[in-house]
């Protein structure tokens, strides 16, 4: 292909123009959903999903994807399918009210992450942990101990063994971004050479 | 990187007419109370379509808008150009990746929309379809035609949709950035040598129709959209954005001494709003129909990303993971 | 290394829009844009020893007077060739900067330093990739293998041995690339061995050397020239 882009002009000829093999529908990558801490001693936040055939890549894709601009401390990764949801509520009713308070279980519990939704329109976040022996118990037992007064939209549960947490010793892939100045506005400050340029118009 | 040039399709009388009456009046109610739509709330059929539509047309045209830039990715002048137009064009595709997932809590893959956007059946941002010939056309992309995406994307981040608001917020504020970068490049062009002066002035010269179609059809040509006015899916007219774009960036540009070449660009001061040459819509038409200069370029090296990626998708794709909506 | 740094970066610029998956193109754009940082700062150090301005030296040779090996300027090839070069680059590149953080040449010491964590991501990221499509279908494997028996020699010559190897070992810069290359190869056969994909017996590889000495391919002028297009239009001016 001629093009103006020496790199496209690089492009090896491949099939046959416009035409393509369509994918399957629905038959592709999995869904993971990413969580960002943006500073020490902030709770985590949901920020949005990437497709990866795995937890792992999954974690090594949201990394670039979600955290390549604005500084943070850490990143974690869990399956879309992984993440209990509450029903969604809406004006002043609670999410917390449509969640039974379940009888007492005694199965093995396990650790779940809780998430308030606490407005519309905004990002899930990560409010504490509680034992559990199911994803329903989890989400009553977050109903005694997150429901303080404050209008909750909507609740996720994760189980704790699900998530792929970053290690203490991957704490470490953040510590750059401060000093990546070239992806920062603040760096791109025109004003003296656009004055001195001005000047030297009217001078003129 | 978007424009408001979408295409909507026609909205028929009867196309809520067959929703339930109930359900229409919580959802419209929620709108109207300023709460956001989220993804597992019932909604018209119509809201969705639409939304669907505009989200994907906005996550092409970050795939695409990639493309013109990325012209002179390998050739940026300098480190510090060199650095930053390498994060801007990346920050094009983290943009895509984005709204593809806005798009996909709305019940439409991903690998279905780049399907489509590569067969043709679903469109981008006409102004990237025009060619990039110097490294001048570039920053015009960098600082103008961003700074009309980010006038279209803040109004649209008001909208009703909890998905596409918070990847319009993300964006937006990686999108400053752009902007700054733009600006500071053509500052540097206007107060460099001729060579380069005259280098963005042609430039300019150039980009200025397509910049003036990237709003879309006059208000006067275009489909009616009360509807989707109502339901905040487009937060306002093609005319007010064209506006509000000439009102922050006519006097920037003519402040650095380039001129403009509408003649007939001047702001009235009866009305408060821009006069200008009425755009040419047969040509707007023509290029988003498929025969402007770069459409057959821009979808082929998309045909042949894909097809060069495909081995790669292949090996990755296990039956363990499964594709489900994403959440939010 | 600065040289390295570039040519490298510049090379997997390449990638930015024409990725395998959206995900993934970011990732190795990010990459990308940490090489040319690396860069960067190592021209400077460069420039206070008294060298001219990093756009000046970086924009303005010709292929003849870089030094980067050869490895780091062959043409991208297809995924499988980047993927593979950037897994036996970044595993070295990984290691010499963890060798020099120790250096008596403090400046240099200190960038080893700060990099560490960027590039712990980017042997993470190759890592992950290896062991992914290296035991995945026929054709990964297969791919792959071909790529990887493609670029060993090229990799060796990495190693190749500077002018000055003796007096930069004896003044506690680096402590040498024979070093290096031994605990590389350990690395490489460590990822490698989590996979279906096999080593060419180190002992029958020969070296591809010459970069270091201002030796090249025909693939580096093109680069340069395709690199500093614009900013020789005039080189006095600013951008």
């Amino acid at each position: 292909m001629n093009s103006l882009d020496p790199r496209v002009t690089r492009l090896p000829h491949i099939g046959e123009e416009g035409k393509i093999v369509p994918k399957a529908s629905l038959d592709q990558f999995g869904t993971y959903e990413v969580f960002v801490q943006p500073k020490e001693g902030k709770p985590f936040q949901h920020e949005g999903i990437v497709h990866a055939p795995n937890l792992e890549l999954a974690y090594v894709l949201a990394k670039e994807t979600f955290t390549r601009r604005f500084t943070c401390t850490s990143l974690y990764v869990t399956d879309t399918r992984d993440v209990f949801v509450s029903p969604l509520t809406e004006g002043d009713k609670n999410a917390y009210d449509q969640i039974k308070s379940s009888a007492l279980t005694f199965g093995v519990k396990m650790q779940f992450e809780i998430y308030h939704l606490p407005k519309r329109g905004k990002q899930h976040i990560h409010v504490g942990s509680v034992q559990a022996s199911s994803p329903e118990e989890a989400m009553s037992e977050a109903k005694l101990k997150f429901n303080q007064g404050k209008t909750v939209f909507n609740i996720w549960a994760i189980e704790t063994d699900n998530i792929r947490f970053t290690s203490p010793e991957e704490q470490e892939l953040w510590l750059t971004l401060p000093d990546k100045k070239f992806r920062d506005a603040a760096e791109y400050k025109g004003g003296d050479k656009l004055k001195n340029f001005l000047e030297s118009r009217i001078e003129n | 990187m978007y424009g408001g040039g979408n295409t909507f399709e026609v909205i028929k009388a009867d196309d809520v007419a067959q929703e339930d009456p109930i359900l229409l009046a919580v959802f419209e109610a929620r709108i109207a109370r300023g709460e956001k739509i989220e993804p597992t709330d019932w909604m018209p059929q119509l809201y969705r379509k639409q939304l669907i539509r505009m989200i994907e047309q906005h996550g092409h045209s970050e795939i695409i808008g990639a493309l013109p830039e990325g012209t002179w990715i390998t050739r940026a002048p300098g480190f510090k150009r060199k650095m930053a137009l390498m994060a801007k064009v990346q920050d094009e595709v983290g943009h895509a990746q984005l709204l593809y997932s806005a798009a996909e809590t709305l019940g439409k893959s991903r690998e279905q929309m780049i399907d489509d956007l590569i067969t043709g059946k679903s469109k981008y941002s006409n102004i990237f379809n025009y060619p990039t010939f110097t490294w001048a056309d570039c920053c015009f992309i960098s600082w103008l035609v961003d700074a009309g995406a980010i006038v279209n994307q803040l109004a649209n981040a008001k909208g009703s949709y909890g998905p596409y608001c918070r990847a319009l917020d993300r964006i937006c504020a990686e999108e400053s950035f752009h902007l700054k970068y733009g600006h500071h490049c053509v500052i540097y062009l206007a107060s460099g040598t001729q060579k380069q002066r005259d280098m963005f002035q042609a430039a300019l010269n150039r980009w200025w129709p397509p910049m003036m179609h990237f709003f879309g059809p006059s208000d006067k040509i275009s489909v009616h959209t009360e509807m989707l006015m109502k339901w905040k899916v487009k937060m306002g007219s093609n005319d007010d954005m064209r506006n509000q774009f000439l009102d922050m960036y006519v006097p920037k540009i003519w402040e650095l001494g380039f001129v403009i070449p509408d003649p007939n660009l001047k702001k009235n001061e009866e009305t408060g709003r821009w006069d200008y040459t009425e755009p040419d819509w047969e040509e707007f038409k023509r290029v988003i129909n498929g025969g402007g200069p770069c459409n057959k370029e821009r979808l082929e090296v998309r045909r042949i990303a894909e097809e060069r990626g495909k081995w790669v998708r292949e090996a990755l794709k296990t039956p363990k993971a499964k594709y489900v909506m994403p959440l939010a | 290394m600065a040289d390295d740094q570039l040519i490298i970066g510049h090379r997997n610029s390449e990638w930015t829009g024409f990725g395998p998956l959206l995900e993934e193109d970011i990732a190795f754009s990010s990459m990308a844009q940490d090489k040319i940082g690396h860069s960067l700062a190592l021209y400077t150090i460069l420039h206070e020893l008294g060298e001219s301005d990093p756009d000046t030296v970086a924009f303005t040779r010709n292929a003849n007077q870089f030094h980067n090996s050869i490895f780091t300027e062959l043409a991208n090839q297809e995924y499988d060739f980047s993927l593979i070069r950037h897994f036996l680059y970044d595993t070295a590149e990984a290691l010499r900067f963890e060798l020099l953080t120790n250096s008596t040449c403090e400046p240099l010491a200190q960038v080893a330093r700060k990099v560490r964590g960027e590039l712990r991501y980017h042997t993470l990221h190759a890592k992950t990739w290896m062991k992914q499509l290296g035991s995945a279908t026929e054709e990964s494997v297969s791919r792959l293998q071909k790529s990887l028996e493609q670029a060993m020699p090229y990799a060796l010559g990495m190693f190749e041995e500077s002018p000055y190897e003796k007096e930069i070992m004896e003044a506690g810069i680096f402590e040498g690339e024979q070093k290096l290359k031994e605990l590389w190869m350990a690395k490489v056969e460590e990822t490698i061995s989590q996979t279906s994909l096999h080593l060419p017996d180190w002992k029958i590889v020969q070296p591809i050397n010459g970069g270091r000495i201002g030796k090249h391919t025909e693939h580096l002028q093109p680069l340069l020239d395709e690199m500093s297009e614009v900013f020789r239009i005039d080189p006095g001016a600013e951008w």
